[in-house]
């Protein structure tokens, strides 16, 4: 390549990794959140089967 | 007697919002992927110092270096206006919560400083990164980089805060009034650190004044995209903490 | 108007029988500055303490602040004087105005004191500018600031678990814009270098312009504060 070329260029590749490592951790950040509220909806969904299951037995028992 | 009070409406999971929701989240993402493409394609790199000599690249003559790092902040100032949003909700959760006493909004402002929390995070990574290749060190005080130091330093204490206190109603009160101040101190912050002439260190921004059309539409494609996915995960949030909420509620009902 | 005269004496009598705050205070910020002196015993002697004093001052005064305002209200809380005083029907504001005004005074009590002090420990072997004098402007603007809003974050953090702690936490990050300015218009001050005034008066202003807010916002949440 002309040595112009190379250097308009020079900083290009020298940025890559920083570049793309900005945009991959934004949207690991994003993810992790997902995945943080997926698990606090699990739980709450498992703490409600346990709250009807009582439920049952009461109605039951009553019964 | 009690009738003739106005009746508060108050925010709920599962209705139009929620539902508008995951399509909200869906169409951040892809406007934010699309807005990725384009910056890598369409969207001319930006000048750097000028080089000696001159080439013609695509159809213009160019005779600067052309950086790629700049391309950090398609992503990075959207995650940052994001993050001044949900924190925008934080006070007005906040100043609703005061004016009512409605426990509902305190978990609205709750939610909404989480959200804004995790685009600090997103901000301050993407900045230290680009700090890191700009100016070659890890940090400096500069106005963007500490203003975003100090607002995440309190959305920090907002969480302790919540933590520390055990009585509900003023844990709430306490966390919409710390809101509050904190969404008024940001602004000034930034204006502070900006505007007093520093004797030691150049304040040298670069800021995005002036972007040429090719430019401006990834930069809000990718604004728009980071909206709907802030939106979209604060309903997400909400959704979880209502549910939370109210088994809670059953379970002491339960217990009587 | 009356009652902010009572509360305020009220606060001033009590310290001034026992001087317990303000003896604490002073005696803390002397252990500061010889924290200080460890911190600069190994500088060069070529070393430009003008550059740094402005901040060390500072540091100094945040640090004395940050004590002051957790002193003044255990005071009330042990004694539940605070309870006493909310029976009396009267504006909450103004129980800010009262106590702010009382810290206020505190720390320009301690202030009077450890100004002179830091002088003599560092800045007799360097000669700041004649524009010295002029340190005297953001002093008291960042006082004021302080006090403001330390009171509301005090009334906040004294219920809370861990008080001393979360009222740094809290007050801290809040009052960094203050800080940074009023730091940078010491320095300017007390280097006074060609064109000094670029930086002071700018950096006074926006602290002014801080105050300003902050106080006021400080007096229109603290209503809601101090009942909860």
């Amino acid at each position: 390549m002309n040595p112009v070329l190379t250097e308009i260029y020079s900083t290009v590749l020298q940025a890559a990794p920083y570049v793309i490592g900005a945009y991959a951790l934004i949207f690991l950040v994003l993810f992790v959140y997902v995945f943080i509220i997926m698990r606090g909806l699990k739980k709450t969904e498992q703490q409600m089967a346990v709250l009807e299951e009582l439920l049952a037995e009461a109605g039951g028992a009553h019964k | 007697m009690n009738d003739t009070k106005k009746a508060v409406r108050l925010p709920e999971a599962g209705g139009m919002w929620d539902k508008a929701a995951p399509f909200a989240l869906l169409a951040g993402a892809l406007l934010a992927t699309l807005g990725f493409i384009l910056t890598f394609t369409t969207a001319p790199l930006v000048l750097g110092a000028t080089v000696n000599g001159v080439e013609l690249i695509g159809d213009q003559m160019v005779s600067n270096k052309l950086l790629l790092s700049q391309k950090i902040f398609y992503f990075h100032v959207p995650v940052a206006i994001a993050s001044m949003l949900a924190l925008a909700f934080t006070a007005y959760y906040g100043v609703r919560f005061l004016m009512t006493k409605e426990a509902r909004f305190d978990t609205c402002a709750k939610t909404a400083t989480e959200t804004a929390l995790v685009f600090i995070i997103c901000t301050m990574v993407s900045g230290e990164l680009w700090t890191r290749f700009e100016w070659g060190v890890w940090w400096t005080w500069e106005p963007r980089l500490t203003t975003y130091l100090i607002l995440m330093l309190l959305v920090i204490a907002y969480f302790i805060l919540r933590n520390a206190i055990d009585d509900p109603e003023r844990r709430a009160s306490y966390a919409a009034v710390f809101g509050i101040i904190t969404f008024v101190d940001v602004p000034i912050c930034f204006m502070i650190t900006r505007m007093i002439p520093s004797s030691v260190h150049p304040v040298v921004f670069r800021t995005d004044s002036g972007m040429s059309p090719d430019m401006l539409v990834p930069f809000l494609i990718c604004f728009f995209g980071m909206i709907l996915i802030a939106f979209g995960l604060y309903r997400l949030r909400f959704r979880q903490a209502r549910l939370a909420e109210r088994v809670a509620l059953i379970k002491e009902h339960l217990e009587d | 108007m009356h009652h902010y005269l009572t509360l305020l004496k009220k606060d001033l009598t009590q310290e001034f029988r026992t001087k317990e705050m303000l003896t604490s205070m002073g005696i803390y910020a002397l252990l500061v500055l010889v924290v200080f002196g460890a911190a600069l015993a190994q500088t060069a002697s070529g070393f430009d303490i003008l550059q740094m004093s402005g901040g060390l001052l500072w540091v100094l005064i945040v640090f004395t602040s940050l004590l002051g305002l957790n002193r003044s209200f255990a005071h009330e809380k042990e004694n539940g004087c605070l309870e006493g005083v909310l029976l009396i029907p009267l504006d909450r504001s103004v129980i800010f105005l009262a106590k702010a005004t009382s810290n206020l005074l505190f720390l320009f009590a301690v202030e009077v004191v450890t100004v002179p002090l830091f002088y003599f420990f560092f800045l007799t072997t360097t000669t700041p500018a004649a524009s010295f004098w002029m340190i005297v402007a953001p002093l008291i603007v960042g006082t004021v600031g302080i006090a403001g809003i330390g009171t509301l974050l005090s009334t906040i953090t004294i219920n809370t678990r861990g008080r001393d702690v979360m009222l740094a936490v809290l007050f801290i990050p809040l009052v960094y814009p203050l800080l940074y300015a009023c730091v940078s218009a010491t320095t300017a001050a007390i280097i006074g270098s060609e064109g000094f005034m670029d930086v002071f008066a700018p950096a006074l202003l926006l602290a002014g312009g801080y105050d300003i807010i902050m106080v006021l916002l400080s007096w229109v949440l603290y209503d809601f504060v101090i009942s909860a």
